[in-house]
């Protein structure tokens, strides 16, 4: 124990004695460590601002949706009887938090200035306290959506229809029956744009979903199914579970297909059955067309971070080696007042990685630091980024293990990084050594 | 003197007054019409247009929407009317030479050759996008989906008209659950039509101001067609939709035109 104090201290003053070498070196690893905390914490930001947003305004966790089909041709997004459903899920699925369900619809918006195409949600407002914390109403007032023939618009369609609070917009779409039908809303609510989920969704009150396409009291779109917290990154077990519960209670279910709703329309259509069938997804499933954009950035953080930690590790070996070759008189005399080959590979060895986890330290230090000033800036990003980042600032979502990991996964790398010249140094004969003029 | 000529004024102008409205009321009374001459008046309107055979024409639509560059597409329609089989075969632009739609056991189905698939639509299609509808190159079929209402009998530029209103009949899923017809009284072509949402909101005017007429061999009678037709969105004021039939010819197709394997060899 204290052979490996006394080799840390050699160490640590080897570090200090080299200091412009050292400091350089751990800076390049301090940088690396920062670049991969800000690249995890974009990630993380994303998917956050995913489960969020997306699980109050589009999605639940999972979804009980489907499709009823009047003729085989004729698909409607429809769940038929759901309070029973509702009920057999609330008695079976321990993991369950609370439910919701919502109205599924699209049709055209027609203002008298423009027009626009726009998935429809219908929202019962009283029973939906969390959507209040995601929308973001800067004109009108949200409360008002529980009169009928009431829309909320985000921003940007508000744009594009060229409407205010108060103005009225006509809503045309087809019944599950095909039958055109229109409903004349007021807009009673504006609210600032959640990237791309808010450019094509707007959402009315349930009861003007029910108007427009002409639903019994006991259909609804889909029941969206929430969890408790310690099971929302575990769904795949809770999906299978909520399967069973429902096939047991007799009720046909779709194959399982990692699509949004409306993806599905085209292969239901296709399928020669009639009557309901349900199908269970999950947010990520619901966000599928969006997701692509998340592991997109995850690939390319990844690749970018091979390639930087390859260039770290070229910089350590080439920087150990330029040690080494200063050093090869040190190290023949270490070898020959009696220190064995291992002791002088674990000397290089603890010098490399002792700089590896104080450069990883300073590392996520700095990306921490940079994270928070980047959050506190709130910076606004272009619309294009927005419809990406679902949010119209930048947010980067710091979690401790990715910390953690950061220092751990940086200081191995740059130890693993040191092995070989160190093991080249050891194997060197005393004699060549102390003999060596470098 | 003064006075009794003041009052052959008044008597002559009332007569001069009077006189239509007493023979527009004759005309009414002599106009009023059963539920069943209506009904009758309704297939007389689809038959008229009935081929009971095979129909092919050409087919020039224009799409104008607001704000949007035109749309132009040529096409070709193909009905038969033993299965009521149908195909619409886009030729131009090139951009969709060889998109088309085929009806069969009332599915309709829209092949893109760029992506080499079927796609199952629904019969209310919008064609290429644009306002007319699958329905408007069909068979007329009025008489089978609608029950008949005379609502008024008025002048339509210079044309007199019955206007029908029509109620779709209980049980069948029609794209527009009322219709409002303006008849030719003369001939009982169709001059213009309104189609209403069920909300009753009026969604789209249909004028066809241009009507023909072609020997059938299969029917052995005259075939009536619109030579034109122009769509007016009611929702969206500015889009409208213009409609050229040339070229009708009622002679037998190829037994196997109504194939998928056709359409899809239409693009290769």
């Amino acid at each position: 124990m204290s052979a490996l104090i006394a080799d840390l201290r050699i160490s640590f003053m080897n570090l200090v004695e080299h200091g412009r070498r050292s400091t350089f070196l751990g800076a390049a690893i301090a940088s690396v460590t920062c670049l991969f905390v800000l690249l995890t914490a974009l990630s993380s930001g994303i998917r956050h601002t995913l489960l969020d947003t997306a699980t109050t305004l589009t999605t639940g966790h999972l979804n009980v949706g489907g499709f009823f089909k009047v003729t085989s041709g004729a698909a409607g997004p429809l769940v038929t009887d759901y309070a029973r459903i509702e009920e057999l899920v609330r008695k079976d699925l321990p993991e369950l938090d609370f439910i919701v369900h919502r109205g599924r619809g699209f049709g055209k918006l027609i203002s008298d200035r423009g027009s626009t195409q726009a998935g429809i949600s219908g929202v019962d407002i009283v029973n939906e306290p969390r959507l209040r914390t995601v929308l973001d109403v800067f004109e009108g007032n949200l409360d008002e959506l529980a009169q009928p023939n009431t829309i909320v618009l985000f921003e940007q369609q508000a744009k594009r229809l060229d409407v205010k609070v108060g103005d009225a917009i006509t809503i045309s779409a087809t019944t599950g029956r095909g039958v055109a039908n229109t409903l004349d809303c007021r807009v009673v609510a504006l609210a600032r744009d959640v990237g791309l989920l808010s450019s094509f969704n707007v959402i009315v009150s349930a009861e003007s979903l029910r108007i427009l396409y002409q639903l019994r009291p006991d259909v609804t779109g889909v029941i969206q199914v929430y969890v408790k917290p310690r099971f929302v990154e575990k769904l795949a077990p809770v999906a299978a579970h909520l399967r069973e519960i429902l096939e047991k209670g007799g009720y046909r279910l779709m194959e399982p297909d990692p699509r949004a709703f409306w993806f599905k329309f085209q292969t239901v259509s296709r399928e020669d059955w009639t009557g309901q069938k349900l199908d269970v997804t999950s947010w990520e499933d619901e966000l599928s067309f969006i997701m692509w954009t998340y592991r997109a950035l995850q690939a390319l953080s990844f690749i970018l971070m091979v390639i930087l930690i390859g260039i770290m590790v070229a910089g350590i070996m080439n920087t150990l080696w330029i040690a080494i070759r200063e050093r090869t008189r040190e190290i023949g005399t270490l070898r020959a007042i009696g220190m064995q080959k291992f002791g002088v590979a674990r000397l290089f060895l603890l010098e490399a990685s002792m700089l590896g986890v104080i450069g990883a330290l300073v590392g996520v230090a700095l990306g921490a630091v940079v994270t928070w000033l980047i959050n506190s800036a709130n910076i606004h990003v272009p619309t294009s980024v927005q419809l990406f980042l679902m949010r119209d600032t930048l947010r980067l979502w710091l979690e401790p293990a990715t910390l953690v990991f950061s220092v751990v996964m940086i200081s191995f790398v740059t130890g693993a990084a040191a092995i070989y010249p160190s093991i080249r140094a050891a194997s060197r004969k005393p004699v060549d050594a102390m003999a060596h003029f470098g | 003197m003064r006075k009794s000529s003041r009052l052959l004024a008044c008597m002559l102008l009332s007569l001069a007054l009077g006189a239509p409205l007493l023979a527009a009321r004759a005309e009414d009374k002599a106009a009023t019409y059963t539920a069943a001459q209506l009904t009758g008046l309704l297939k007389d309107v689809d038959e008229r247009q009935r081929n009971q055979g095979d129909f092919r024409s050409e087919a020039y639509i224009e799409q104008k929407e607001k704000g949007k560059v035109a749309v132009v597409y040529d096409a070709l329609v193909y009905r038969r009317s033993a299965d009521q089989r149908f195909i619409i075969l886009f030729t131009k632009p090139k951009s969709s030479q060889g998109q088309g739609y085929l009806r069969v056991d009332k599915n309709l189905w829209f092949y893109d050759p760029g992506v080499g698939k079927w796609e199952r639509r629904t019969e209310r299609e919008r064609i290429g996008g644009t306002n007319s509808r699958r329905s408007d190159f069909d068979e007329s079929r009025l008489a089978e989906e609608y029950v008949p209402e005379l609502v008024a009998q008025e002048k339509l530029g210079v044309y007199n008209t019955l206007v029908l209103k029509l109620n779709g009949k209980p049980g069948l899923d029609l794209a527009f659950p009322v219709i409002k017809l303006w008849l030719d009284k003369e001939t009982n072509n169709v001059l213009k039509r309104e189609e209403y949402a069920l909300s009753g909101r009026l969604l789209r005017t249909s004028y066809y101001p241009k009507w023909k007429k072609v020997f059938s061999e299969s029917k052995g009678a005259d075939v009536w067609y619109p030579e034109e037709f122009r769509f007016y969105d009611e929702v969206e004021k500015e889009n409208s939709t213009l409609v050229l039939i040339k070229n009708v010819d009622l002679h037998a197709l190829e037994a196997n035109l109504f194939t998928k394997a056709w359409l899809e060899s239409k693009s290769r």
